[in-house]
């Protein structure tokens, strides 16, 4: 008989921590969930929609006709194939690491990317450039980019009206074209690019407005806040853009901006967390306000959160601003205030929240920010400029930087001009506007008036195919280039590969339009540099070298003077007229359209380790769903069931979408949030028939928000891909939280949480001989809760240099993920009594990932002594020693092993049709095994990490704490000693690729019996607590307990982290404490 | 009727099916154990597309292993030179040999020569040869005296085990930096009174007298010395090689 051990009942404190709605109502579904090592049905053979009988029937045929062949048994030939000319710096077998940066709408971020032989194989940020101060963070976008360059669906040829063309043809017809419109003077000719902080790029433009002056520009992205830019050319005038600084504030006031996810960028993030790093008691820390209507990663950092629908923000922020006014007397904000103060009082929110808010922003004026989001109306970020130019935030906590970019006409613009006749050429720099452009413009009717369309796009995708001529887009991993970051610094672009498919650049076509020969180095970057480091490039060669080596241009920030606010009567005006101050009537619904966490706007679509990476706040992979809150949930009439959601049906004018709805804890009521960046009709293999369109309901007039005219739900359900139950543990104060104050006063509060305080104070014996710790090293990790923002870089960048493979939605409905890292989210709530669901709940992250226990549980039952620990306390897994018994995961507490339970890295994930003759069957080419081609594309391949086992069929793996970079290290050293006893290795001398992705240096990786290391120093805060310690495994991973810095006058203070020792309360032990069964130990 | 058979063939058959059975064992025990070599790969010599003799380079000439095999020190390969590194020399010696046609057709064309790979670990065995050169193990310990090999051939079995034999006694392979490269070096070579000057005595053997000229060292206490004195701790857990 399988013993079942019953762990002890948790000691239910003021607080109960979930993580879904099923398991805070208890149901059975859960319970029974909670027993099984893998989810239902990860351990079956669900072949979808083929039989297993079936399917052995037709491929039993299958083989016998094939034959069996004996090939097999003779020892392949393998070869060695030098250069012939040796290639600088290149050394067969070891990294070679180079500067650069990627282009974003945000800015550029710096990077430093590892290259072996001449492949570009895992992305990190680049520690030395000055917003980063010697840690370089990055994002899940930036560290999958990488996959994006190797990307098998990519545009491979030149196409000209949809036949196979070559370059020299295209060059041809490009210099016919210029030829053509120089007679106009460029009037015709239209240019679409996107939003770029490139000084070449800029500088081309020029050259090419200088011979063709008359040709339209037009900038173009469908997300990155439009509105934004346009309260800044009102606010700050042309060439002016705002830098939040958040190291500087000590209260921030977020209005819907997502600054630490979708709306923000590294420097942001980073300046953030720094204020929230506490080491001590009594340190401080800063304060975080979140208006928003659903939850994202910022509002789950919140100290404070309000969740109202979208459109109300603006009317919240106006109720602020009168607050503010009346207690700064600024004069400008108070006229704004009054000439909307009429419209005031149709919408009501919680009762104290703005006043008190208002009164804690102007007790710490200079020192606090109000951040709008993208998302919201001009007017509302003209008042959030208001608000903070009486908060007296420029110049401390708000600065400016110069925009690279000259104005250009939107895409409204452009398609008038179309329209109107007034071009017969339009050039697309990589822009997908058949795919995401408002449908109000009906762009797909106006490209295919376009008598002549070049696009260079990085796929074939909707907006190739109305274009007469495709051209491959290189990947900014190979071309050369330059940007700026978010500080304004000066940053290169450096190719580590030539064009794959032989890709052109923008800067490549705007030189062609120039009358410039089409580089073939860095020459044009390279004048650019010259203007911009001037008199610093006396010996140019040597400022270009340091420029390429360090990855930036010292001291090139753009000057951040101009950072007055300008109340022009405009500004006044816009505010007025834009102001939304309605509120919603009962029974409509406002749908948000946010960007996704996965596609963004549909760019990375095609990117399987984004599409795979759960959603933080929902967990969901790929897919989009309608978020909506329980509340109104009930009012519609839907829910939620195993992987799938009751599908709505959404009409605003004559478009109407319908998908499926996933109630999301602390989501505004009568709001539904729908993510943009899915429903691709022509895109690659990993996002062909992912989710649904949510384009065709947005508009130039409502692009973020809008009152849907009716939502119904169609009776019909969807099926949805939710990693939340997947590997769950069974709540036992895992996440452990508590108050500034709290810590002040009871700083090692999170050691007596839990069971902790149980344990016997001498430590428990283990009943298992273990190998001894004798390595000059002993590795370990310290997760910080307090700094982790759940971005999930960390399991982006973990999977890039593990070769984890993804393995598609239909097996992670079966819980078959292969993360070897994931981001556990709790919600938590004070008082669940009514309904068994709370409206406004906390929000917390904790990654989790092997714990490499002293005493490990997996190793104890493994038949062959495939997972064994080493002198250096690594749990460590030999792959080729695995049988593949699952006994290991069965028996982990921490539910971290994951099971290759198909050949995920050789086999396709895709449908694939095999058979003979008429028996044919198509089913997911995962079950077909060997029976099938080995599909791994070739430039698949050439990302994977050298030095990491690529894993097959049915062995088991987990995190391996890096042992690939441990072991780097330690050879380095040991070279390094060559004839000397100077072996042990160098106090933080690499890091792990979680810790090295995570902006936050919420992670630290190191020796422990270091003292001086950055993972001791983090151990021995008080705050630190070990999970599960009551099951004597020893954990290596030490986590931090988050703090919350409420402010103690705002409504529903004191619920937010609420600690009480259980025998406080004055009951009884929790040991003892419980409803019968829970008596504790083995039955 | 009487009977056809004898009462003592009742149990005949059952008696032939055991000797059978256990001939038949003994014969495929006894072809495994004495007619399979160790490791299948040793004595592998495939014929390369240049006659290249290491004979005559390493033997002969006395080139340094690291005049081709350049980053040994440094990476994990020990790469195979390039074929700029043969045309070093090959452009004014041996100019028209037409041993050497590859090598030129390869630095015309630019197309690269293609040896046959002779030495392999498996694809989940992490062999890095820079930190064994660098800590004192010669490349005659895994690859043989290749100085005195005309063709190549694979003379260790590079088998798990054998690697093992020598991560728990790397004494025996150990030897002075400087003759790492020297794949003619005996230890009866090594001067002993230099040697415990450096290094110090073997362990052990402390009170013994090293100043006479006529003490030989034996490879154990050569290795246990630099064991000793370097620190050397090879690996022996899963993830020093796997991972």
């Amino acid at each position: 008989m399988k013993r079942i051990f019953q762990h002890p009942s948790e000691p239910q404190g003021g607080k109960k921590y979930w993580r879904s709605l099923e398991e805070l109502a208890s149901t059975p579904g859960f319970a029974a969930a909670l027993e099984r090592e893998f989810p239902q049905g990860a351990a079956e053979f669900n072949g979808g929609e083929v039989s297993r009988r079936h399917f052995m029937k037709i491929m039993g045929a299958s083989t016998a006709l094939a034959g069996i062949g004996l090939t097999g048994c003779r020892r392949p030939e393998m070869h060695l194939v030098p250069f012939t000319h040796s290639a600088e710096w290149s050394i067969p077998g070891k990294f070679l690491f180079y500067t650069s940066s990627r282009p974003t709408p945000r800015g550029y971020v710096p990077l430093i990317v590892s290259t072996y032989e001449g492949r570009p194989t895992k992305i990190e940020g680049n520690p030395y450039h000055p917003i980063n101060e010697g840690h370089g963070g990055t994002d899940i976008y930036t560290q999958a980019s990488v996959l994006n360059m190797y990307d098998p669906d990519r545009a491979r040829a030149f196409r000209q009206k949809g036949s196979i063309s070559d370059e020299s043809t295209f060059e041809k017809a490009l210099d016919g074209l210029i030829a053509a419109y120089a007679g106009t003077q460029g009037d015709g000719l239209a240019i679409m690019m996107e939003e770029n902080a490139s000084p070449t790029r800029e500088r081309l433009r020029a050259a090419v407005t200088a011979k063709l002056p008359k040709a339209r520009w037009c900038i173009y992205e469908p997300l990155a806040g439009g509105s934004t830019g346009a309260a800044e050319f009102i606010g700050f005038g042309q060439g002016v853009k705002a830098r939040p600084q958040l190291d500087k504030a000590d209260v921030v006031l977020t209005l819907d901006c997502d600054f630490l996810g979708s709306d923000g960028n590294i420097e942001m993030i980073r300046g953030f967390t720094k204020k929230r790093r506490v080491d001590a008691p009594g340190e401080k820390m800063n304060r975080l306000y979140s208006v928003e209507n659903r939850y994202t990663i910022t509002g789950g950092m919140a100290d404070h959160r309000l969740r109202i629908p979208a459109s109300q923000v603006g009317a919240f922020a106006l109720q602020l601003a009168e607050q503010i006014a009346t207690a700064t007397g600024d004069a400008t904000l108070s006229g704004v205030g009054q000439t909307l103060g009429k419209a005031n009082g149709t919408v009501n929110f919680p009762a104290g929240w703005a006043e008190e808010l208002a009164k804690d922003l102007v007790a710490n004026k200079g020192r606090a920010v109000v951040l709008v989001g993208s998302q919201q109306p001009v007017a509302v970020h003209l008042l959030g400029m208001a608000i903070n130019a009486a908060l007296g935030a420029f110049g401390t906590t708000l600065t400016g930087i110069a925009t690279v970019s000259a104005p250009a006409s939107s895409i409204g613009d452009l398609t008038k001009d179309i329209n109107n006749k007034a071009v017969t050429t339009l050039i697309i720099l990589g822009c997908n506007p058949v795919y995401d452009a408002p449908v109000d413009l009906d762009w797909r009717t106006a490209q295919s008036n376009v008598p002549n369309v070049i696009r260079v796009g990085l796929h074939e995708d909707e907006t190739a195919e109305l274009s007469s001529w495709n051209v491959p887009r290189a990947h900014y991993l190979e071309y050369w280039g330059d940007g700026r970051s978010a500080d304004g610094t000066y940053v290169a672009v450096q190719p580590m590969i030539l064009p794959l498919y032989g890709g052109w650049s923008d800067n490549d076509i705007l030189a062609k339009l120039a009358g410039l020969q089409k580089p073939v180095g860095p020459e044009l970057v390279q004048d650019t540099f010259r203007q911009i480091a001037g008199g610093a490039a006396t010996d140019f060669d040597a400022a270009w070298n340091k420029f390429l080596h360090d990855g930036y241009l010292d001291g090139s920030a753009t000057a951040t003077e101009r950072t007055l606010f300008f109340m022009s009567a405009a500004a006044g005006s816009a505010i007025g007229e834009q102001m939304n101050l309605t509120a919603l009537k009962e029974g409509s619904y406002e749908i948000v359209f946010t960007p996704d966490f996965h596609t963004y706007d549909g760019r990375y679509n095609n990117n399987g380790w984004l599409q795979e990476v759960p959603d933080p706040v929902t967990k969901l992979t790929w897919d989009n769903a309608a978020l909506i809150s329980p509340a109104t949930a009930k009012a519609l009439g839907v829910q939620n069931y195993e992987a799938a959601g009751d599908t709505i049906e959404i009409t605003v004018g004559k478009s109407g979408i319908s998908l499926p709805i996933l109630i999301a804890p602390g989501h505004a009521d009568h709001s539904i949030s729908v993510s943009l960046g899915y429903g691709r009709w022509k895109t690659g293999r990993v996002g062909t028939g992912a989710g649904e369109n949510v384009y065709p309901l947005r508009t130039t007039t409502a692009p973020y928000f809008l009152v849907a005219d009716k939502v119904t739900p169609t009776g019909d359900r969807g099926t949805l891909a939710i990693t939340q139950h997947h590997f769950s543990m069974e709540g036992r104060a895992f996440v452990r939280e508590g108050t500034l104050d709290t810590f002040a006063e009871n700083p090692s509060f999170a050691k007596v949480m839990g069971l902790d305080e149980e344990l016997p104070k001498a430590g428990n014996p283990s009943l298992y001989t273990h190998p001894p710790l004798t390595a000059l090293e002993q590795w370990g990790m310290t997760i910080d809760l307090n700094t982790c923002t759940g971005c999930n870089a960390c399991v982006v960048a973990c999977q890039a240099e593990n070769n984890s493979p993804i393995v598609g939605k239909e097996q992670v409905i079966n819980g078959r993920e292969m993360h070897w890292m994931r981001l556990d989210r709790y919600f938590a709530s004070t008082d669940v009594s009514t309904d068994d669901s709370d409206p406004d709940p906390e929000m917390l992250f904790e990654p989790l990932l092997c714990q490499q226990c002293e005493f490990a549980p997996c190793e104890t039952v493994c038949p062959v002594n495939a997972t064994v620990h080493t002198p250096d306390g690594l749990n460590s897994m030999a792959y080729n020693r695995c049988i593949g018994t699952r006994y290991c995961a069965n028996n982990c507490p921490y539910k971290v092993r994951r099971f290759n339970f198909f050949d995920y890295n050789q086999r396709p994930i895709t449908p694939v049709t095999e058979g003979i003759g008429p028996l044919k069957i198509t089913a997911s080419g995962l079950h077909f095994g060997p029976l099938t081609e080995k599909s791994s594309p070739d430039t698949i391949k050439m990302q994977k990490n050298p030095n990491v086992t690529v894993r097959m069929r049915g062995v088991m793996e987990k995190c391996t704490f890096c042992v690939q970079r441990i072991e780097e290290a330690r050879i380095a050293t040991k070279v390094k000693a060559g004839a000397s006893d100077k072996i042990k290795i160098p106090v933080d001398s690499f890091q792990s690729a979680c810790q090295q992705a995570c902006p936050n240096e919420a992670i630290a990786f190191g020796d422990i019996t270091e003292p001086e290391s950055k993972v001791s120093k983090m151990r021995g805060s008080p705050r630190g607590y070990r999970l599960l310690e009551y099951l004597n495994t020893s954990p290596r991973v030490v986590y931090l307990a988050k703090l919350r810095n409420p402010n103690p006058k705002m409504p529903g203070a004191e619920k937010l982290a609420a600690f009480e020792r259980e025998d406080k309360k004055g009951g009884a032990s929790p040991m003892t404490n419980g409803e019968g069964d829970a008596s504790g130990g083995p039955k | 009727m009487a009977n056809f058979f004898p009462r003592w063939t009742n149990w005949l058959p059952l008696k032939v099916l055991v000797i059978l059975f256990v001939l038949g064992n003994a014969v495929v025990a006894g072809v495994w154990y004495y007619f399979t070599p160790k490791y299948t790969r040793v004595g592998y010599q495939p014929v390369q597309p240049v006659p290249f003799s290491h004979e005559i380079h390493a033997g002969q000439l006395g080139m340094d292993c690291r005049y081709c095999h350049s980053f040994v020190e440094v990476s994990y390969h020990s790469n195979v030179p390039n074929t700029q590194v043969c045309m070093n020399c090959h452009s004014q010696i041996q100019k028209d040999n037409p041993k050497l046609e590859a090598v030129r057709e390869s630095w015309k064309t630019g197309q690269p020569v293609t040896w046959i790979q002779l030495h392999k670990t498996p694809d989940y065995a992490y062999y890095n040869h820079s930190v064994h050169v660098n800590r004192g193990v010669s490349c005659v310990s895994c690859h043989g005296q290749v100085n005195h090999m005309a063709v190549v051939y694979h003379d260790q079995p590079l088998s798990m085990s054998w690697c093992l034999d020598c991560h728990r006694h790397p004494e025996n392979a150990l030897r002075p930096r400087e003759d790492v490269y020297n794949l003619d070096w005996k230890p009866s070579d090594v001067n002993a009174k230099a040697f415990v000057a450096k290094y110090g005595k073997p362990p052990g053997e402390e009170d013994r007298d090293f100043s006479k000229d006529d003490v030989k060292l034996t490879q154990q206490e050569i290795g246990l010395t630099l064991k000793h004195a370097w620190y050397v701790n090879p690996p022996e857990n899963c993830a020093g090689c796997h991972r």
